[in-house]
């Protein structure tokens, strides 16, 4: 259907929209207008990425010279082919509208080399850091020079024939997938990494992984060269803060510190063995390093693997201090370095220092200056390449060394050290740990923030709202949440907050271990079993409560009750025994009475994993999933947000928990057909803080009357809700009220109507 | 760590844990035990390598590798001398061929290439530069200003911080406990119903939250300047005068050319200027003077059209 926006005409591929749809719609364009950042939230399951598509392309088509491009950020290679379907989607429609051929744009998708390769060797690894390093070791400028003096060292045909003919020819219009890269350059006989790393500077529409643009390592290669025009979204953004702070923050162990040692070893031979055959590639780096770092290495695309983190643009332009230009006092400076971060790691109790106070004591103690600290990521780098090393591989812990050792001195504010001595678990073994970690998520996203000119964050749960500006530190024009409009009420959200015995259910700490307390939680799970069709999802705080509550259930015969019902299968720590359990729960939900799946909150399955339909028709949330709370990394960033943002502890803990919460509830709907109860059973959550950082769409349904039950209560509103949910729906009741054709759009009443489905924050 | 060991008596971290690793100036460790009994003199020559060694300059083995022990005595002795700063240079490159030049110095003596040929250098450096030494020993590197400047800052904020959350806290349960005796006079005393009390107090308990804006102390004056720690900003102004240079005046005379010096004698220009006296000579006159002088206001503004300007 064509769609009027706000004065703009958009090409939608369905013939109904729903209302929130267009909503969202209007908001998107409103902030496209002003030029300026969005936070939108919006259910799942409503078609937050077709209507982000076929708006922002409409713009452009619209538009061409204000937004030249749209970056699609989104976080799994499952999500990123979801997106690209919807593309595809969106272009044949307008194909079929328009008449014209393929429409003018170009949409691709890029991921790792793991992926993309299509070389028959280098794909045959599973691992992704092998890949690269094997890739590496075929594509590397100074491989490919040696290959041609001598024809026997082997390189990639696919790279060749694409560095030869590949860079003049543009990919032509259409959409690209990860797959139809991979034909594409088999066809062509292209390498369709590197085809793709080269055509998203002219691409219109460019779908990749947050990293790309986060990761301060990987967006100095990748995206480097994105123009200021683009439109930024990134998709199921409720954790992107955490996002942010993972790519800044290293983690140094005793083991690393070893293996540094080793490869510092290697390194030496290997400059001594330069030096006795060809001492004259030592003297070229030297010179070029004197004359400064930007010219010795002019982008090679293929050498930067260890790619260096963020630096200030003065310092890339500044010619390398002295007393690290030649090879051994570089390598004399890093050995100091070393010995004095094992000192470092020599420690009896937790340490937690700033990063000024560490530089000066580390001056004092080994005459390490700030300055050519700053420069050991770049260093070590030009040297690498200067000694033609192929198993970049291998050095991973020096370059982590030197990563580390240049984020220290860069950063004076946002960052803290904190050494520990040991493992909370295990405070006999001696295991030191360096955690140089981030506090301050702004610090990794603000370039982004500060290049394009629209960044639009969204997701299904971004509750609270107000709190991303001020954790991420930016001003949007637009921040609205949209609720799901629905013909009938399928979801069922209930607090339950005591057991039958009316003793009070909570994870609380204090009464965590209190029999009374797990019984009646495993008398809420036994309750829910007999009543629930198919699959029911239960959330755990941490794998240690969930242990120790399943024992106690076991002891008190609670497991065999719900045996008697349905089968039961538990989430592990262990990646592939839990995807073994999820298929098999699926395979239970599908036949016979259906399945119980026990997880934990922030673990696998609360994260990407749908439960739609049968499922999960009852997800149970047993307890607030608060974070570990003693934790010094948590207690540092907890202590520096409210220095600098003002925000308090208890309201950052509370909506860290409450976003973890709602995700975990989220996975049961996922759609408007779908249905399926909600339950928080913990009797926290009927607190008027923890209640309103539900998101907007559950807590409409969250009436007074569900909030406060005991297990009693809560099975036979249950079975209500089941009874009617039961009763056979169609579209035509949908019709008008939570789906729209283009007349009913334009009615006059609708639009007021719609009005009252958002709420600005 | 535990394969730490002494090279004489063969002891280790691991089977004695009290075991504590000395090293001396020629980067070789020893075990404490075996420098008693090898230094009782109080001085001695060093197992492993022969250098005569003092009981006195033995301490503790900070680091794992000696040799870096020993790198980083020879650096700070090196470092002591050599203590130019970036700010004594004029240009970048100076002063990182100066800092490659030390590194060099250091990695000779440690690694024991033409040892006497660069300490006779240094020596040779002392004597040169006695006074930039002496000037330079408690002088500051501006990165080192910096960071102390930025450590005083944390400490400051710090104290400031743990006082206000101090009153903070006081302050929150003096109003809560406030709050409830008022709350229980008023429903003792008041003829109105309890549930308007209670909501009453709760607005008005809301309210005051909101108004509660935390306001954090700030820690610098408007000006920029640092309370206490006396930062980059303050530190006396180095003197940077640029040296003269000379540069040819140049007269725009607007008009042609007037002859040059020599053109004056060889064309005869000086033939009508009346030739200078002794006595002027002696005061610096010459005829050449009056004779260009007399030449360029001849010329000057000669191509002058004044619609032209």
């Amino acid at each position: 259907m064509k769609l009027n926006i706000d004065g703009l005409l958009v090409y939608f591929p369905y013939d109904y929209i729903y209302p929130e749809q267009y909503m969202y719609m209007l908001e998107l364009k409103k902030s496209l207008d002003a030029k300026g950042h969005c936070a939108l939230e919006m259910p799942s399951g409503t078609g937050k990425t077709i209507s982000l598509l076929s708006l922002i392309v409409a713009y452009m088509k619209a538009n061409p010279l204000e937004v030249t491009k749209l970056i699609y950020c989104s976080r799994t290679v499952p999500e990123l082919e979801k997106v690209v379907a919807e593309l595809k989607n969106l272009m044949d429609y307008y194909e079929q509208q328009l008449g014209k051929g393929k429409p003018k744009i170009l949409g691709l998708a890029l991921s790792s080399r793991k992926n993309l390769c299509i070389n028959p060797e280098v794909s045959q690894e599973r691992d992704g850091k092998n890949v690269d390093a094997l890739c590496h070791k075929l594509t590397a400028s100074f491989v490919r020079a040696n290959h041609k003096r001598d024809a026997t060292v082997p390189v990639c045909s696919f790279y060749e024939s694409y560095d030869a003919h590949g860079k003049e020819m543009p990919l032509p219009e259409g959409v690209y997938g990860l797959d139809e890269l991979q034909e594409y350059g088999r066809k062509k006989g292209f390498c369709p990494y590197f085809l793709a790393r080269h055509a998203i500077t002219h691409a219109n529409i460019v779908v990749y992984s947050y990293y790309y643009l986060l990761d301060p390592k990987i967006a100095e290669v990748v995206s480097k060269e994105l123009s200021k025009n683009a439109v930024v979204v990134f998709d199921e953004a409720h954790n992107i803060d955490n996002v942010c702070i993972e790519s800044m923050s290293i983690k140094i162990t005793r083991r690393t510190l070893d293996k540094c040692q080793q490869n510092i070893d290697g390194l030496s031979k290997q400059i001594q063995r330069l030096k006795d055959c060809d001492a004259e590639r030592l003297k070229t780096e030297y010179q070029k390093l004197v004359q400064g770092l930007r010219d010795a290495n002019i982008a090679r695309e293929t050498d930067v693997i260890l790619a260096n983190p963020v630096l200030p643009d003065d310092v890339l332009k500044e010619a390398v201090p002295g007393n690290i230009r030649t090879a051994e006092h570089f390598l004399g400076f890093m050995k100091r370095f070393l010995e004095y971060m094992k000192i470092r790691l020599r420690v009896q109790h937790v340490v937690s220092e700033s990063p000024p106070s560490f530089l000066k004591d580390c001056y004092q103690k080994v005459c390490i200056e700030r300055k050519p600290l700053r420069f050991c990521a770049e260093r070590l780098n030009s040297m690498m390449r200067t000694l033609e090393l192929v198993e970049i591989h291998d050095f991973s812990a020096l370059s982590l060394l030197c990563h580390f050792a240049t984020l220290v001195s860069t950063y004076a504010k946002g960052f803290v050290l904190i050494i520990e001595p040991f493992d909370d678990r295990t405070p006999t073994i001696s295991n030191p740990i360096l955690h140089f970690s981030c506090m301050d998520a702004s610090i990794a996203i603000k370039p982004v923030f500060d290049r394009f000119q629209t960044v639009v964050i969204t997701s299904g749960t971004l509750s609270p709202l107000e709190m991303y500006p001020r954790i991420l530190d930016f001003r949007p024009v637009t921040m609205a949440t949209f609720t799901m409009t629905l013909a009938r009420t399928c979801i069922c959200p209930m607090v339950v907050s005591k057991g039958n015995d009316q003793v009070a259910m909570t994870s609380k700490y204090e009464t965590r271990e209190d029999v009374a307390v797990i019984r009646n939680y495993g008398n809420l799970l036994v309750e829910f079993c007999s009543i629930v069709p198919d699959g029911i999802v239960c959330f755990f705080t941490s794998y240690i409560y969930m242990e120790s509550t399943v024992a106690a259930w076991y002891e008190q015969g609670i497991l065999d009750q719900v045996q008697k019902h349905k089968l039961l299968f538990i989430e592990t720590q262990d990646a592939a025994e839990t995807s073994l359990a999820l298929l098999n729960y699926q395979k239970a939900c599908e036949n016979g009475r259906g399945a119980v799946l026990l997880s934990v909150a922030r673990g696998k399955v609360s994260e990407g994993i749908d439960f739609d339909h049968h499922f999960g028709r009852a997800v149970i949330m047993f307890g607030i999933p608060y974070v570990y709370t003693q934790s010094k990394i948590l207690k540092a960033r907890l202590e520096y947000l409210r220095d600098q943002y003002q925000i308090r502890e208890n309201d950052f803990l509370t909506f860290d928990a409450m976003r973890h919460a709602a995700q975990c509830v989220g996975r049961a709907l996922r759609g408007k057909t779908d249905y399926g109860i909600m339950v928080f059973a913990d009797k926290r959550f009927a607190r008027a803080d923890k209640r309103s950082k539900i998101p907007r769409w559950i807590q409409e349904y969250l009436k007074d009357g569900l909030c406060n039950l005991s297990v009693d209560e809560a099975v036979q509103v249950s079975k209500r809700f089941l009874r009617q949910m039961a009763q056979p729906f169609s579209r035509e009741d949908q019709l008008g009220l939570s789906l729209l054709t283009v007349e009913q759009l334009d009615q006059e009443d609708t639009k007021k109507k719609l009005q009252s489905r958002m709420q600005y924050v | 760590m535990d394969d730490q060991g002494c090279p004489r008596c063969k002891t280790t971290k691991y089977r004695n844990p009290s075991l504590k690793l000395l090293v001396n100036v020629c980067g070789h460790s020893l075990c404490e035990t075996c420098v008693e009994a090898l230094f009782v003199k109080g001085s001695g020559i060093c197992p492993e390598c022969g250098t005569a060694l003092r009981k006195n300059n033995f301490r503790v083995q900070l680091f794992e590798d000696p040799f870096i022990e020993k790198e980083i005595e020879v650096r700070r002795k090196i470092l002591k001398d050599y203590n130019k700063k970036e700010e004594d240079f004029k240009t970048l490159e100076e002063y990182n061929d100066y800092i490659e030049m030390i590194e060099t110095l250091i990695f000779n003596i440690v690694n024991n290439i033409d040892v006497d040929e660069t300490r006779q250098m240094i020596e040779q450096y002392k004597r040169e530069n006695k006074d930039q030494i002496n000037k330079g020993r408690n002088k500051k590197s501006k990165d080192e200003e910096y960071l102390e400047c930025l450590i005083e800052q944390e400490k400051e904020e710090s104290s400031l911080k743990r006082k206000f959350i101090v009153e903070e806290e006081q302050r929150e349960k003096d109003s809560k406990k406030k709050h409830k005796e008022a709350l229980l006079d008023e429903l003792m005393f008041s003829d109105r119903s309890a549930l308007d009390i209670l909501n009453e107090h709760k607005t008005d308990i809301d309210k005051e939250n909101e108004l509660r804006v935390p306001v954090m102390a700030t820690t610098k004056f408007s000006t920029g300047i640092k309370l206490g720690a006396q930062g980059p900003f303050m530190s006396v102004p180095q003197q940077t005068v640029e040296l003269f240079t000379y540069s040819p005046i140049h007269l725009d005379v607007l008009g042609p050319d007037p002859p040059d010096e020599e053109a004056l004698e060889t064309n005869g220009y000086l033939r009508h200027i009346r030739s200078a006296s002794d006595e002027e000579k002696g005061g610096g006159f010459e005829s050449k003077l009056a004779c260009m002088r007399a030449l360029l206001d001849a010329v000057n503004g000669l191509f002058y059209l004044p619609d032209q300007v």
